[in-house]
C-alpha cells in the first residue's frame, strides 16, 4: 500500500516552502541520477491562505489524486471524520501573518499541529509529522509539540535543508571531534534566516565530543557593537575568514574586482546592519551566527577543532532560485528524508536539534528585543545524541 | 632552430620552488583587461589573491609585466599596473623581458579569451593564442631558457597550431598547461570516476551552443572519461548532428536522465512556476530547446561518447557514465554565480602549482585533443554534418595516480 499524504500549509504560492516541498510529492524531482517519484501519494491539502498568484487550485487540477479542503481536520480526515492518512506535511512558512512586538512573524504552525493533533486523538491514531523549519517562534509552544509527539507516539520531523543539503567542499564533521569554536556567516533576516544559521552550526557541532547538551546563554550584537566586538576578537577571526573564504558570492569591496577580501572598514561599508548572534553549550562549546547581509548571499561555516588542532570549513549548498538557478534543489534532500519518515515511522535524525535551534532563534530575538542584553538560556538545555550518519547529502 | 638537446644544454631549467622565499615573477600576456574578462579574473587573483581551502591565499608571485592587446571601453590594465607597480609594455617580447634583452620572468600566463576578433566559417573566433604562444616560443629560444606557460581554455581554435604548441614545449622542455576551469572546479556531488574503470557510457550536458561554451562542456566530458582503462587513446571520428538527426540521439540515450538529475536550472515551466519537472518526459525538452547540438565522439578504443548542447532546456554543465559493473556516475559541473566567479580561483590554483613545481597537476594532452574534438565538430557542422574521420586526433596519454 502506498502511503496516502495530508499537507497543512500558509500558503502555495512560487517559490514558497509549500510549492518546493508539496512539488516534490506531486511531480516528482531530479535524484541521485534518477527522476524520483515518491512511493507514496499526497492526496489532502489544507491551504490557510489563497492570494492571487496562488498555486493551489492550479496543482489540484493537475494532480487529481489530491483534493483541497476547507479545513485541516477534513484535509486529515478526507472527509470520512477519521484519520485517513498516513503522515502529515506541516509547512508554516510563508504568508501573510502579523508579526509581534519583538518582530517574530507568528506563523501559525503550533495552531495547524494542535489542530493535526486533535484529529490523531479523536481517531485514536496517529502518523508521522514533518513540520518545516522551526517548531514555533514560541518556545514553550515548541516545547509542547516535541511532549505531544512523545505522549501520542508519533515520528516529528522538522528543520532546515541547510543539515542536509550538498556541502562544498563535502566534509562532514567527524564524530566526536572535540570541537571549542565554530561559527557561521550566512545572510537573511531575524526570525526568518536566522534559523537556517543556527541549523547550519548545530547539525555539525552536535557530533561533538559527549554529544548535545544544550545552551547556557545567547548574546546578540547588532550594528556598532558587531564591528566593535570583531575588532576586539570576541569571536575569533581566523574562523571568520575561513567561512568567508568558503563564500561563492562575496560582494567585490571595489568597482572593477570580482573577487576581492574586504578589510574591515569595507565590510563596514557594505554591511549597514550587521547581526551576530553568540552562544555557549552547557561544555564550553562557543558558537557564533552572523547575518552580513550585503557581504555574502550563501551560508558558510568553519570550526575549530582540537586534537590535532585544525580549521575546518565549508559551505552549505543553498542554490536560490533567483538568479543562478531555477530549482530550490537543496529541498531534495529535505523531502527525501521526509519519505523516509512517512515509510518507517520515525525522523531519520533527532527532533532535538530543531527543538534547540528553534530555542536559540527565539532566544536571539530576545536578545535583541533585550538591547542585546546576554541573557541566561536555563531552559535550552535540550540533550541528545546524534547518529553517527549525519544524512547530508553526498551521493 | 635549436633542438630538445641543444636548447636544454644550453639552459638548466631550475625548479622554481627552490628559492622560495623569492617571490616568482610572472609576465602576463592577455587580449583584454575589463571586468569579468578572463585575463582580469585570472589575472587579478595573482594580485590580490584568492580564497583557497578555507583561507585567502596570497600566491608567492609578484607580477612583473603585463601586455594586452586590446583595450576597449572599460580597460583595467593601466589601473592595475599603477596599484600594483608593474610595467605594461606594447609587445609580448618585452613583456617577457621587462623591458631588457632577455627573458625576465619566471612563468609566463596567456589569457586570450575575450575581445574582439574575426570569427572564421566554422564559427570559430580566431583568439591569437598561438600567436601569441609563438611570440613566447622566440624569446625562450633566443633567451636560451624556458619557463612555465599558462595558456587559458583552448591551445587554439586550429588543431595543427595546438599540436604545434605542444611540440614546442615538449621540445624546449619546458611545462605547458591549458584548458577550463570545468575539470577543477567543484563537483554535485563531489565524485570522481576511479581511474582505470572501464566506462559503456558517457554523456555531458551543458548550454551556449558556441565555441567558447562548447569547450567547456568538452573538457568536464574529458577529464571524465580520460580515466578509463586503457588510458586515452584518442578519438576516431567525430559528428555534430543538428534537427532531426539531434533529437534522434537525444530520445535514444540512456544517460539523458541521469545527467539532467543533477541539473539545477531546469527552464520552462519551473521558470514559470517553480515546479520541479522530468526534462526527459515526453515532449517536453522538444518544447524547450529550439536547436539542439548532438556532439558524437567516437574514441579510438571504441568507447562512444555523447554532448548535448541543450539551450532553453537548463544553463549548467551536467555528466553522466554508465561503469561496466552497471554502476552510474552523475554529477553537476559547478559553475559558481559572478561576479566572483570562484571556479576560477580552482584553476588558478592548478596554474600557480604549475608555476612553482614545474609541473603541469594534469595533462596538457587533455586540452590538446578537446581543442581538435571541437575543430572537427565543427567541420562535420560545416560539411552538412557529415561524420568526420579524425586520424590526426591519435592523442594519447595516461593520468598518473596520486
Amino acid at each position: 500500500m502506498r502511503p496516502k499524504l495530508a499537507a497543512v500549509t500558509t500558503v502555495y504560492r512560487k517559490y514558497s516552502h509549500t510549492q518546493h516541498i508539496c512539488d516534490r510529492f506531486l511531480e516528482g524531482y531530479g535524484w541521485r541520477g534518477e527522476y524520483h517519484y515518491p512511493e507514496m501519494d499526497l492526496v489532502g491539502l489544507y491551504v490557510d491562505q489563497v492570494p492571487e498568484n496562488d498555486l493551489s487550485r492550479e496543482r489540484a487540477a493537475r494532480h487529481k489524486s489530491m483534493t483541497i479542503y476547507p479545513t485541516i481536520a477534513e484535509a486529515l480526515t478526507l472527509g470520512t471524520g477519521k484519520l485517513a492518512v498516513d503522515g502529515v506535511i506541516l509547512v508554516g512558512e510563508h504568508g501573510d501573518y502579523p508579526k509581534n512586538e519583538k518582530g517574530q512573524t507568528k506563523y501559525p504552525r503550533y495552531e495547524f499541529f494542535k489542530q493535526i493533533t486533535e484529529v490523531f486523538a479523536a481517531s485514536g491514531r496517529s502518523v508521522p509529522v514533518f513540520n518545516d523549519k522551526h517548531l514555533s517562534w514560541n518556545w514553550s509552544y515548541a516545547q509542547e509539540m516535541v511532549a505531544t509527539s512523545r505522549k501520542m507516539g508519533f515520528g516529528l520531523m522538522a528543520g532546515s535543508s541547510l543539515p542536509v543539503t550538498w556541502r562544498i567542499p563535502s566534509i562532514e564533521m567527524p564524530m566526536s571531534a572535540v570541537v571549542r569554536e565554530a561559527l557561521c556567516i550566512g545572510y537573511g533576516g531575524v526570525d526568518s534566516y536566522d534559523f537556517h544559521g543556527f541549523e547550519t552550526i548545530q547539525c555539525m557541532v552536535e557530533r561533538r565530543k559527549g554529544g548535545e547538551k544544550g545552551v547556557k546563554w545567547m548574546k546578540a550584537y547588532k550594528g556598532e557593537e558587531v564591528w566593535k566586538a570583531h575588532a576586539e576578537g570576541i569571536w575569533p577571526k581566523d574562523l571568520f575568514e575561513a567561512a568567508l573564504c568558503r563564500s561563492h558570492t562575496l560582494t567585490p569591496a571595489r568597482p572593477g574586482f570580482n573577487d576581492i577580501f574586504p578589510t574591515p572598514a569595507q565590510m563596514q561599508e557594505l554591511v549597514k546592519e550587521p547581526l551576530a548572534f553568540q552562544y555557549e553549550h552547557e561544555d564550553g562549546t562557543r558558537c557564533t551566527m552572523l547575518l552580513m547581509n550585503g557581504l555574502v548571499k550563501d551560508f558558510n561555516f568553519a570550526a575549530r577543532l582540537d586534537n590535532p588542532s585544525k580549521v575546518m570549513s565549508t559551505q552549505m549548498y543553498l542554490p536560490m532560485p533567483d538568479g543562478r538557478t531555477t530549482l530550490a534543489s537543496f529541498f531534495s534532500p529535505l523531502v527525501f528524508h521526509m519519505e523516509t519518515l512517512f515509510k518507517t515511522g520515525r525522523s531519520p535524525y533527532p527532533i532535538e536539534r530543531t527543538l534547540l535551534t528553534t530555542g536559540l532563534t527565539a532566544a536571539g530575538v530576545e536578545s535583541l528585543y533585550q538591547s542585546q542584553a546576554r541573557i541566561g538560556t536555563p531552559h535550552l538545555s535540550v540533550s541528545y545524541q546524534t547518529p553517527a550518519e549525519s544524512f547530508f547529502e553526498r551521493s | 632552430m635549436l633542438s630538445r638537446r641543444e636548447f636544454l644544454a644550453s639552459t638548466a631549467l631550475i625548479p622554481l620552488a627552490a628559492s622560495a622565499a623569492r617571490p616568482l615573477r610572472v609576465a602576463i600576456v592577455t587580449t583584454i583587461y575589463r571586468y569579468l574578462s578572463h585575463g582580469q579574473h585570472i589575472g587579478d587573483r595573482f594580485l590580490v589573491g584568492y580564497p583557497m581551502d578555507g583561507v585567502w591565499h596570497k600566491p608567492n608571485v609578484q607580477v612583473v609585466s603585463l601586455y594586452v592587446d586590446q583595450k576597449p571601453e572599460g580597460d583595467l590594465s593601466a589601473a592595475r599596473a599603477r596599484e600594483f607597480g608593474f610595467q605594461m609594455y606594447p609587445n609580448i617580447t618585452e613583456a617577457l623581458c621587462c623591458g631588457g634583452k632577455t627573458l625576465a620572468c619566471d612563468a609566463v600566463l596567456v589569457v586570450a579569451e575575450h575581445g574582439d576578433y574575426p570569427s572564421n566559417d566554422k564559427g570559430q573566433k580566431l583568439y591569437p593564442r598561438f600567436e601569441f604562444f609563438e611570440q613566447v616560443r622566440e624569446v625562450f629560444e633566443r633567451s636560451g631558457r624556458a619557463v612555465p606557460v599558462y595558456s587559458d581554455k583552448h591551445l587554439s581554435y586550429s588543431f595543427e597550431k595546438a599540436s604545434k604548441m605542444v611540440a614546442t614545449s615538449r621540445r624546449l622542455g619546458f611545462p605547458l598547461m591549458a584548458g577550463s576551469s570545468l575539470p577543477v572546479t567543484w563537483r554535485l556531488p563531489s565524485v570522481e570516476i576511479p581511474l582505470g574503470a572501464k566506462i559503456e557510457d558517457a554523456v555531458m550536458v551543458g548550454m551556449g551552443g558556441s565555441d567558447a561554451m562548447d569547450f567547456h562542456a568538452l573538457e568536464g566530458l574529458q577529464c571524465m572519461v580520460e580515466r578509463r582503462a586503457g588510458g586515452e587513446t584518442g578519438v576516431r571520428s567525430v559528428q555534430l548532428l543538428d534537427g532531426d538527426e539531434a533529437w534522434k540521439a537525444i530520445a535514444s540515450n540512456k544517460l539523458l536522465r541521469a545527467a539532467l538529475s543533477r541539473s539545477d536550472t531546469p527552464l520552462g515551466l519551473t521558470v514559470l512556476d517553480g515546479r520541479t519537472q522530468d526534462l526527459t518526459a515526453p515532449g517536453v525538452l522538444q518544447s524547450l530547446v529550439k536547436h539542439p547540438g548532438v556532439y558524437q565522439i567516437e574514441y579510438r578504443d571504441g568507447l562512444q561518447a555523447t554532448m548535448m548542447m541543450l539551450d532553453g532546456a537548463v544553463k549548467d554543465f551536467t555528466f553522466a557514465a554508465r561503469l561496466s559493473d552497471s554502476r552510474m556516475v552523475s554529477t553537476q559541473f559547478l559553475l559558481t554565480p559572478e561576479p566572483n566567479v570562484t571556479y576560477s580561483a580552482c584553476l588558478v590554483a592548478k596554474i600557480e602549482e604549475m608555476f612553482m613545481t614545474g609541473h603541469a597537476p594534469y595533462p596538457v594532452d587533455r586540452t590538446l585533443l578537446t581543442s581538435g574534438i571541437l575543430e572537427s565538430c565543427l567541420e562535420s557542422r560545416k560539411q552538412g554534418n557529415r561524420r568526420l574521420q579524425t586520424p590526426h586526433l591519435k592523442v594519447e596519454y595516461q593520468l598518473l595516480k596520486s
